[in-house]
């Protein structure tokens, strides 16, 4: 209980706590089928990609072997994909077809507990997403273990990123069909042109402003400077980047959800 | 809880007060100008056809719905306001929303268990209560099945016991029983009767009579967003209804028996092809039913839905 007596309800952190222990608690209902796929994905990947087309690419990217280069950029887009799916579908299956959200806001939490605790929960699956490539590129020696230790630190902000931002989407969505637009028009080119399978350098000029206005460019520079150990100034500014973006988009989310959540 | 919460001094006699409340959707007005009170340990009922406003008015008090802000409006609960309380009325209450709202993957226990996390139970207090109201509802053997395998009606008590989980002192049902079997049905009015009984205080809306007249001590028939008349369930009918009516389904038996002419104190209503006479002598009525020995009619008491069908218009008024 709180100390104040004008408060007989849970702190913050305790909401949002319970907000995300929901969704811990549904995700790991089907432990298996749901953790094994993040550890399939990049293995299918590496050895498909990687090795397939890798052996036919032998100049260094960015001064990195091919596996390198592309593992290091997996670590993220890979939590990308989870935040993106969850915050999308998953958010949209839960407010309008199982209306599970109406039962929790009958429960002490705000619309904005509930928001903030569903961008921390997408952040979880891209810390979690992450790790297990992780796993698989150090199983594969592509880089050690602990050299990326701290990529899925990574993988978290870019599950809050990419959580806040599927979160915005789906506040304008009217069809479940409408998600198809956001993620071939926009995800999956992120996926080609951020920095992932060939360096933003190899863009045409005119389009490198793009690369560098999408978040996961952002990320995959994160993340590939805390697996090589290779730290620049520069990235203080990626990291200003997601810190703002999370924020701005977090916050629009909230705005425009919260619409559809309380009448 | 220690006896210097707020809402401990500020409950004193009504849990809710709502005055000069309203609410629109667009251009539709859900709820106009809306004023009742509840008092507490007492059951109160919205009644009211399908779009009468029931379910926004009982949003409004969980906030799930804003009301429209108005300078000489109130909506108070345990002394709260929504707009600018909602945690602490929700903490203080149970809702059990129209729609069944359970978690598909997780089985009994677990859909509770998550909602012992938003009250912050810690796990062994969780356990202790879960085993109580799924023994108080009648689900303990189902406590390791899954929500698909469960019954609507099964599933219906098992979202009043997660209402149930913080032991509200307020507790709201939007439609408690709508779709269940007779037996569901009274074992949900007894539980809430009990619940009463502990204190309880109970806002639900229904559109079946039956069930305002089971359990509540109030009722507010509501109808286009506004209050049409409020009572107990008792002095609606006394007050608002001849006490026996005699219906007659064909319209050729009503003429017979009114080309008869009819005694001053029997009044008459006739809704689609329906006709029935009320009146609150017993014996003036039997005397007309003589006229058609033999054919099909049907002499009894009115009830609750009688009042209901008066105040909310829906029968044509052969008088008017």
């Amino acid at each position: 209980m709180t100390s104040s007596s004008e408060r007989p309800y849970p702190p913050l952190r305790k909401r949002l706590f319970s907000v995300w222990y929901r969704h811990v608690r549904v995700y790991t209902k089907n432990g298996f089928s749901n953790a094994l796929p993040p550890f399939l994905e990049p293995l299918l990947f590496l050895a498909g990609v990687g090795l397939g087309l890798g052996r036919y690419i032998t100049e260094s990217m960015e001064g990195l072997a091919y596996l390198e280069f592309l593992g290091t950029g997996l670590l993220v887009t890979t939590s990308m994909f989870t935040a993106a799916f969850e915050c999308t579908f998953g958010t949209f299956i839960r407010l309008e077809f199982e209306k599970v959200y109406d039962g929790m806001l009958a429960a002490p939490i705000t619309v904005n507990n509930l928001i903030v605790g569903e961008i921390i929960w997408a952040g979880s699956k891209g810390l979690f997403f992450s790790f297990a490539v992780l796993c698989i590129l150090s199983v594969f020696g592509v880089i050690s273990f602990a050299d990326g230790l701290m990529a899925p630190l990574v993988g978290f902000l870019t599950g809050l990123m990419f959580g806040a931002l599927s979160l915005l989407v789906t506040s304008f969505v009217k069809t479940i069909n409408h998600f198809n637009f956001y993620f071939t028009g926009f995800i999956s080119p992120m996926f080609f042109f951020s920095g992932v399978v060939f360096p933003v350098s190899n863009l045409p000029k005119f389009v490198r402003p793009f690369a560098e206005i999408v978040p996961l460019t952002h990320s995959v520079r994160l993340a590939r400077s805390m697996c090589t150990g290779r730290y620049q100034i520069s990235l203080l500014l990626d990291l200003l980047y997601v810190a703002f973006f999370i924020l701005v988009v977090g916050l629009l989310a909230i705005r425009r959800l919260r619409r559809r959540l309380v009448s | 809880m220690d006896s210097t919460t707020p809402w401990l001094v500020n409950m004193a006699k009504n849990v809710i007060t709502v005055r000069n409340v309203s609410k629109s959707f667009g251009k539709v007005q859900a709820v106009r100008n809306l004023s009742f009170q509840v008092e507490s340990g007492t059951c109160f009922g919205l009644l009211g056809p399908n779009g009468a406003g029931k379910t926004t008015m009982m949003k409004m008090i969980y906030a799930k719905c804003t009301r429209e802000k108005d300078s000489d409006d109130t909506l108070e609960i345990f002394g709260y306001d929504p707009i600018h309380e909602e945690l602490a009325i929700k903490y203080l209450s149970g809702v059990v929303p129209q729609e069944n709202n359970l978690d598909e993957e997780l089985n009994v226990v677990q859909n509770l268990m998550i909602y012992s996390k938003f009250y912050s139970l810690s796990a062994k207090v969780a356990r202790e209560r879960i085993d109580n109201l799924l023994g108080f509802l009648e689900l303990s053997e189902k406590r390791r099945s899954k929500i698909k395998e469960l019954s609507g009606g099964m599933k219906r008590r098992l979202v009043v016991a997660r209402a149930l989980l913080n032991e509200p002192k307020l507790l709201i049902l939007d439609e408690p029983t709508t779709g269940l079997d007779p037996q569901v049905r009274h074992l949900i009015w007894d539980k809430l009767r009990q619940l009463r009984s502990q204190g309880t205080t109970i806002l639900l809306t229904t559109h079946y009579m039956e069930e305002a007249f089971q359990l509540c001590d109030t009722v507010l028939i509501m109808h286009k967003g506004e209050k049409v008349m409020q009572d107990t369930p008792q002095n609606l009918l006394k007050e608002n209804i001849e006490t026996f009516v005699l219906e007659l389904p064909a319209g050729d038996l009503a003429r017979t028996i009114r080309g008869e002419g009819l005694p001053s104190q029997i009044r008459v209503e006739r809704f689609e092809g329906t006709t029935r006479l009320y009146c609150d002598s017993f014996d003036e009525l039997k005397a007309v039913t003589t006229r058609i020995e033999g054919s099909q009619y049907y002499l009894r008491q009115s009830n609750l839905e009688d009042v209901f069908l008066k105040a909310t218009g829906r029968a044509l008024n052969d008088k008017q």
